[in-house]
């Protein structure tokens, strides 16, 4: 069964002009990453809100087309009902985090559900022990970093049991480290728990250690869906989504197109210092430097 | 800055311990017996009482000066003014012009000016032991409806928030030339405007995330809710219970049933 389902799917917002969607279909399948690249103003907002219900039910608009999350049509279902289907994490930690403790931040999705009380501790130590954040139960939200801050949002919506986690662009105020981390969490979801991970970005930096599939969106409409390294292969798709293409593969591209004779593949640091030495063997060595 | 917002200190005593409920009550009642009293012994016994309980609380002395220095200032206020606005009764002690200050009304300004202290420190009990969490739920417990301790949770939870928001769209105005503490009132509080319209857009923002982040996470999809802490009253907390009903009943019962000049 498909995780997510999109068939035609078009969506304007009550009041605007132009088209937030324009005729999208894609699908994900269940415990698949996908990450989904796109510019300010593509669409990936737009997209993460209709997965789970919060479009149409909460934020109005025109919607054609059908969206699917496990076979159940979201236009049918509540956002409530779908919440233990579709666990959301938003860009700014901060105004997703209101409760005083970590603790009663994640506690507080499936006390909404009437879960009993011994299962609502299992559920907390669960989620807080995947995503590291064990032991700080007592702690304020407020005074956790902001990759803390992140991985509680998606302890929050992981206590809701949910098959597939949808993120909006979550790593987007953290640090290069702090990113591969999370991106490294996300992996292991998907690994070790089966879910699928929907993860909208605009970072493509690390899209081949992490994604099983990229999808590369632009003003509304979804340019090519392949696997990353299939997508790496013509990094000019890049430039038309406005989204930078990881260096190393700009590097090869760009060598590939000044040089004749050469046809440069690395696709990482150790295989690019490989390839570039055995291109320029006239030049004498200082030994191993790195 | 962060005890400007939040009072609460963390130390173990048995005010700490107390279920929030007993010392919701203790407050209610101790404010409630400054009201009630009206000699100027009785009321300063409870103010003793009440700085006692203060002491108790084990806070910082910062945070307890903090609080008190306001407290203070309104009754060196009150004493100080009582006098110029109530004239009535003998012996006056000095005369000059319409204003005249009597003896009777300077010690009615003492009391009030104690009663107010009672009234206004005896919050600060609660605030410095209680988290705010504990608060909210010892409200609910009490009958408060869940959403609207929901929403009172979520304000005093972003008061820091937007504490620090403000600050930093300070600092970026004053980066770009604004200067907030020169020129007239007039002038002044106009310079607020560059503060305040960002600020409100940020509130909206981020009222609008949380509502999405609400929904995202079932708020109100069943009306039998469970809740992973619950508070109890424990025997201690029962006992505390009795001696604070005790401590208001008695003088309750002195004046009001046997009259007693409290």
């Amino acid at each position: 069964m498909y995780a997510l389902k999109m068939s035609g799917v078009s969506f304007v917002y009550e009041g605007a002009e132009g088209h937030a969607l324009d005729d999208i279909s894609v699908s994900i399948d269940e415990g698949e990453f996908v990450t989904v690249l796109g510019a300010n103003g593509a669409g990936k907002t737009t997209l993460a809100m209709l997965s789970n219900g919060l479009i149409p039910h909460a934020i109005k608009g025109t919607l054609e087309g059908s969206v699917k999350v496990f076979g159940y049509d979201i236009s049918k279902h509540t956002v409530a009902q779908l919440s233990t289907l579709v666990g959301m994490v938003f860009q700014e930690p901060e105004s997703q985090l209101f409760c005083m403790s970590v603790e009663e931040e994640v506690a507080f999705g499936p006390e909404n559900l009437a879960i009993p009380r011994d299962e609502l501790f299992k559920r907390v130590e669960w989620a807080l022990d995947l995503v590291g954040l064990k032991g700080l139960n007592e702690r304020s939200p407020a005074t956790l970093s902001g990759g803390q801050k992140q991985r509680l949002a998606i302890a929050a919506a992981l206590a809701m049991r949910p098959k597939m986690l949808v993120l909006d662009e979550p790593a987007y105020a953290l640090d290069p480290v702090g990113r591969i981390e999370l991106y490294a969490l996300l992996r292991s979801l998907t690994e070790k728990h089966g879910m699928a991970v929907l993860l909208m970005d605009r970072d493509s930096e690390n899209i081949l250690e992490f994604s099983d599939k990229v999808v590369l969106m632009n003003s509304g409409r979804i340019l090519t869906v392949a696997p990353p390294s299939e997508i790496l292969r013509d990094i000019r798709n890049f430039r038309a989504i406005r989204v930078p293409p990881p260096q190393i593969f700009e590097i090869a591209s760009l060598l590939n197109s000044r040089l004749t004779g050469v046809d440069f593949s690395f696709t990482t640091l150790d295989e690019a210092e490989a390839e570039l030495l055995s291109r320029v063997p006239s030049l004498p060595r200082r030994g191993d430097t790195r | 800055m962060k005890g400007v917002f939040d009072l609460y200190t963390a130390r173990d005593t048995f005010l700490h311990r107390l279920d929030p409920r007993v010392k919701i009550l203790a407050v209610l009642f101790l404010s409630l017996l400054g009201f009630i009293m009206t000699n100027l012994i009785p009321l300063f016994t409870l103010l003793c009482f009440i700085i006692l309980l203060l002491y108790l609380t084990r806070s910082t002395f910062s945070k307890a000066y903090f609080a008190l220095k306001f407290v203070l200032r309104l009754m060196v206020l009150i004493t100080v003014l009582w006098p110029l606005f109530d004239q009535s009764g003998t012996p006056v002690l000095a005369a000059l012009g319409p204003i005249k200050i009597t003896e009777p009304a300077i010690w009615r300004g003492l009391t009030s000016a104690i009663r107010i202290g009672c009234l206004a420190t005896v919050w600060y009990i609660l605030m410095f032991t209680t988290t705010q969490r504990d608060l909210v739920r010892a409200l609910v417990k009490m009958g408060l409806r869940y959403d609207f301790g929901l929403a009172l949770a979520i304000s005093l939870r972003f008061i820091p928030t937007f504490g620090f928001t403000i600050e930093s769209i300070k600092d970026a105005q004053r980066a770009r030339g604004l200067e907030f503490d020169k020129g007239s009132i007039i002038r002044r509080s106009k310079n607020y405007i560059a503060v305040l319209i960002p600020a409100v857009v940020y509130a909206l923002r981020t009222a609008e995330t949380l509502s999405l982040s609400l929904q995202s996470r079932a708020y109100g999809a069943r009306k039998d809710r469970t809740y992973m802490r619950e508070i109890r009253m424990r025997s201690s907390d029962l006992v505390s219970l009795v001696i604070v009903v005790l401590l208001f009943a008695i003088p309750a019962v002195a004046k009001f049933v046997f009259g007693a000049a409290i």
